[in-house]
């Protein structure tokens, strides 16, 4: 091989204005694509601890049974390594004194809990604490409200069946919480060790055993197969950390955007690759000529570029993940601080193959093929130049480039229609473009008046005119994409923040009988906090549709809510988050009729006019369908199947009332006045969930912040690749021009003005191009309405304008710091 | 040399170039342009010839047919023997990376690489030992022993032309080309290449074949060869 050739070249060729634009563009997506990696792995990794405290295990065996966990299973577990804990839960009447209270008692061992931590107080005064470990053996902790039912204070004991326990404190958060409605009777933990002493666990006694496990991903996967056989016989049902549903929803819209952002990335630094790499195999034409003339073969040739772009390649790729890298630590930092219990970032190498399958494909589709070409220059452009080979390949390039850009989106964003309709909104966008670009440089001319500076503007957008389309092509693209993400994101953010705004409901009141309701009522609303109202709840079954048997007659007869009792209610008004879809709500004082939720009519096949038959207790009941409601579950809004009118069929059913309103942290102490006036009444705190949920939120706002900067970086780094492609061009003449005496001054208000026309035409063609992208996806995903985002629509052409200007008299400098002899001579 | 059965056998004459009725059309924008038409010449072994005519007269276009940078449209050329009109690209770029030297117009020097490296790439190209040194005796020969680690925009033009000749002359070719060796130097550096050249040309028993305006430059060639609207008369 030619030793000194390649060495220098690869050493040299690196200084070559398109090699650099090259090599940035293939760091840009490398590190992208590296950077939302690793830091959607972090987070997924720290939402599955985060969800795992909300089951306080990685995962928990329950026992479908009353009977404890086999032995057998947890010796099975701590042998492979996991840890494990036990816990047994049941109901029973604590007492003291005179005063007796039902209880739900949660027994659990020294190990628990195995993930989260428990939130006690000493007593009413102390300061909360979060704490490792429950009670020890003799002693109970009793929930703030229980402490006061039975109207004692910490240090007395109370009676659990036949044992005494002394309470050693005030239990306010265990991180295994249920959060379901049946969750009625206020909550005491002891420990499991002084359960048999209790006596209360009987034969035929309602107990429910867990036993918690946690560990390595892949012990718990293999210790999950070992147990399936018997979960299969039904004694024991798994839940994981998966399974909570609402925090997951969010985070995998969070990655879907991130990764969506990523590949726009991509695809703009691809663009500038694939315009470096053309201007880089121009550049080396008359290189290869020679060579060839001095007797290098093509195919030696084309090992000389591919080793070549093979090392930069490999370099790029390597910068690109060094920057990754304490960039998406960086983030997990940032994150961190919002995290009640943040996990340290770890690298996992093998969220980087993606990066570098991107490294990969982007030069090989992209930068190779006009290289490669190189090789099919004719040894006589060494002579005389020659026409370019090049033309007829574009058409190959881009089909070809463009299959593989679809490849790696889909693999990228996972969902084949968004690809598709990205990829076919693009190729629209393109040629629209490319009309609307023609018709600008062709009316473009007629604006001729003005100053010297602005005439020969005017004049060089003419003279230049394919490379005026293509740049003004680029540059609308790039803004569109640009743009695209901004108006996403904020309507994403937007939409996560109107699921659930500050003030969203964080606690719950349930089994509110019917005689309290108005006492209730005038307790909210006397503390003026901002409720839903009270809505009746009759549990009841689904039981008929259209007098067939529900279940041999529904579209999908497996449906969980066939199962089950359903929360069925009364209302005069549907609540604020639902909308109606078909039908009509019913008219004011009505009795006919139900309204069911979309989800819901959908799986079982049910339409408007069908009439839907239901048992609830000893009594039967039936209604027609008069509307169908969509229903946001992530609200944590009290939310139900179905509602009907206020006087319609469930009025003379025996109902408890429901109810949900927004406490801030410091009105706390308000839950005991409510809890003294109405202790049948249970209270949900769910406040701790919904932090949560927003905690995530934040965080991947601000990941997709720190993304959309990247991303922004990426659209520079195709403008600069764009405008240096036609800028020797442009150095040329304006060497020419100095030397046939015009002024600097003039040189640079003409270019500048030049540019800043382009940018200005591109900004406003992109962000009328993403407003209609930002439409079709919007009308896809969240079904809005178009509006114009102004302060986008206007802003984004104004810094696209300003940024090209700079752009231009940057690339421009070389033509003017030196004197026109020594231009024109390194021109040649 | 690859060389296929059917092709015809090695002229074993002392000709070193040879050009059979050639004619060269091409098509710039779909119209056939005729550059060549009916050329026929021989050059012998050592000798040196110079092609004459005016702007645009074919000249540079025979020149590159004679060195195998392109194929005639019909006729048939021999280059050291070889019929190089039926050779692939590739063989006819071995045959060049072993036999043949450029000068150009132009110099044509690579411009990352140094006046050193310049010269030592036909070396490396022919896979010489000793490369190094050899392309150091040869600058040395062209008056550049002091510039060797210069690249070529740091040289003037007389400069770079020494490099470049001493670069063709690296791999002691059989026959050298050059085009219009002097067009881009005043007459008092031109001179000096073109004693350069010949110097070397007669040290080394070269075929020298050589495009040029220069009629004091052609004068001092063994032959002349006028070339007008693509036809050549020999004098």
């Amino acid at each position: 091989m030619i030793k000194a050739l390649q060495q220098t070249a690869i050493r040299r060729d690196l200084r070559l204005r398109q090699v650099k634009v090259m090599l940035a563009a293939v760091v840009i997506a490398v590190a992208t694509v590296a950077t939302i990696n690793l830091f959607a792995g972090h987070l997924q990794k720290n939402l599955m601890q985060s969800a795992s405290s909300f089951l306080a295990a990685d995962r928990q065996l329950i026992a479908r049974s009353s009977l404890p966990v086999a032995e057998l299973w947890q010796q099975a577990a701590r042998e492979i390594g996991l840890k494990t804990s036990e816990i047994s839960q049941f109901s029973t009447m604590l007492s003291s004194g005179d005063a007796f209270q039902l209880a739900s008692v949660k027994a659990v061992d020294s190990d628990y809990p195995l993930r989260g931590q428990i939130e006690w107080q000493a007593d009413f005064q102390a300061t909360r604490q979060m704490r490792q470990q429950g009670p020890a053996p003799g002693e109970i902790w009793l929930n703030p409200r229980l402490l006061r039912l039975l109207e004692i204070n910490v240090g007395e004991k109370i009676t659990v069946g036949e044992a005494k326990l002394t309470v050693s404190g005030l239990l306010l958060r265990e991180p295994d919480s249920s959060f379901s409605l049946s969750a009625f009777a206020p909550r005491a933990m002891m420990h499991f060790a002084d359960v048999p002493a209790t006596n209360v666990i009987q034969p035929g006694s309602r107990v429910r055993h867990k036993l918690l496990l946690a560990g390595d991903e892949n012990l718990l996967n293999a210790f999950e197969n070992r147990v399936q056989p018997e979960i299969d016989t039904g004694n024991y049902r798994w839940r994981d950390a998966r399974d909570g549903d609402n925090i997951g929803e969010s985070l995998n819209k969070a990655e879907n955007f991130l990764l969506l952002g990523g590949s726009l990335a991509v695809l703009l630094a691809v663009v500038a690759i694939a315009v470096a790499s053309r201007e880089y195999a121009i550049q080396q034409r008359d290189t290869v000529a020679l060579l060839k003339t001095l007797g290098l073969t093509s195919s030696v040739i084309r090992r000389l570029y591919a080793t070549r772009l093979l090392l930069w390649g490999f370099l790029a790729t390597l910068v690109g993940l060094l920057i990754a890298i304490p960039f998406a630590w960086l983030l997990s930092a940032m994150t961190a601080q919002l995290m009640a219990q943040p996990l340290a970032f770890s690298l996992q190498i093998w969220t980087l193959w993606p990066a570098l399958l991107t490294a990969l494909l982007v030069l090989f589709a992209f930068a190779l093929p006009p290289i490669d070409r190189l090789r099919k220059t004719p040894a006589m452009q060494v002579l005389r130049s020659l026409p370019q080979l090049d033309k007829g390949f574009l058409a190959k390039d881009l089909v070809f480039s463009g299959l593989l850009v679809f490849g790696l989106l889909w693999l990228f964003a996972g969902e084949l229609k968004l690809v598709l309709s990205l990829l076919a909104g693009l190729a629209v966008l393109l040629i629209v473009l490319v009309i609307f670009s023609w018709l600008f440089v062709s009316s473009v001319r007629y604006f001729k008046g003005g100053s010297t500076a602005w005439r020969s503007a005017i004049v060089a957008l003419h003279r230049h005119k394919r490379a005026t389309l293509s740049q003004l092509a680029v540059f609308a693209m790039t803004m569109m994409l640009a743009a695209t993400l901004i108006l996403v994101r904020s309507s994403l953010l937007a939409d996560w923040q109107a699921q659930l705004p500050e003030d969203a409901p964080n606690h719950f009141l349930v089994n509110i009988a019917p005689e309290t309701v108005d006492d209730v009522d005038t307790f909210l609303t006397r503390e003026q906090l901002q409720r839903s109202p009270l809505y009746p709840m009759v549990r009841g079954r689904l039981t008929e549709i259209n007098d067939q048997p529900a279940k041999e007659v529904a579209l999908n007869p497996d449906d969980d809510e066939l199962q089950r009792e359903l929360n069925l209610t009364a209302a005069v008004s549907y609540p604020d988050d639902n909308k109606i879809i078909a039908g009509q709500w019913f008219a004011e004082g009505g009795t006919e009729g139900l309204s069911i939720e979309q989800s819901l009519a959908e799986s079982l096949g049910i339409k408007l006019g069908d009439t839907l038959g239901f048992t609830a207790g000893s009594d039967n009941f039936s209604a027609k369908v008069t509307s169908i409601r969509s229903v946001q579950w992530e609200s944590m809004q009290p939310n139900f199947f179905i509602m009907f009118p206020e006087n319609g069929a469930i009025r003379d059913l025996p109902a408890t009332y429901l109810s949900s309103f927004y406490l801030d942290a410091d009105n706390k102490t308000l839950l005991n006045d409510f809890v003294r006036q109405f202790p049948t009444v249970s209270v949900l705190e769910i406040d701790h969930i919904i932090e949560r949920i927003q905690e995530i939120i934040q965080q991947v706002t601000q990941a997709v912040e720190a993304i959309l900067v990247l991303i922004l970086l990426a659209a520079l780094a195709v403008m600069v690749a764009v405008v240096s492609a036609t800028m020797s061009e442009r150095q040329r003449e304006g060497a020419l021009l100095r030397t046939l005496g015009a002024q600097q001054k003039l040189l640079v208000k003409a270019t500048v003005v030049e540019f800043a026309l382009i940018g200005l035409m591109a900004g406003i063609l992109g962000v009328v191009a993403a407003e209609a992208a930002v439409w079709a996806l919007q009308y896809r995903m969240f079904d809005g309405t178009f509006r114009w985002h102004w302060p986008v629509l206007i802003i984004l052409p104004l810094i696209s304008s300003v940024l090209l200007a700079l752009l231009g008299r940057w690339q421009l400098r070389p033509v003017l710091t030196v004197s026109p002899m020594l231009l024109l001579r390194r021109l040649e | 040399m690859i060389q296929a059965l059917n092709r015809p056998a090695k002229n074993e004459d002392d000709c070193m170039i040879s050009v059979q009725s050639v004619n060269h059309v091409v098509m710039p924008g779909g119209q056939p342009l005729q550059i060549l038409q009916d050329v026929t010449l021989q050059i012998q072994r050592g000798q040196s010839a110079a092609i004459v005519g005016r702007s645009g007269s074919g000249k540079t276009t025979l020149l590159g047919l004679m060195a195998g940078l392109d194929v005639p449209s019909s006729g048939a050329i021999y280059l050291d023997g070889e019929q190089i009109n039926c050779l692939t690209e590739d063989e006819r770029a071995r045959l060049r990376a072993a036999r043949v030297g450029f000068v150009f117009q132009s110099f044509q020097l690579l411009p990352s690489l140094t006046a050193l490296e310049n010269v030592l790439l036909p070396l490396e190209l022919a896979g010489m030992n000793h490369a190094r040194d050899q392309a150091i005796d040869l600058l040395q020969q062209v008056g550049l022993a002091s510039r060797m680690n210069h690249t070529p925009r740091q040289l003037s033009g007389g400069e770079q032309q020494r490099v470049a000749i001493a670069r063709a002359f690296a791999v002691t070719p059989r026959v050298l080309f050059a085009d219009e060796p002097t067009g881009n130097l005043d007459s008092q550096t031109g001179a000096e290449i073109t004693d350069l050249l010949m110097k070397l040309n007669k040290q080394q028993g070269t075929t020298l074949v050589m495009v040029t305006h220069d009629e004091q430059l052609a004068a001092r060639c063994d032959r002349q060869f006028h070339i007008d609207a693509g036809r050549v008369d020999t004098q």
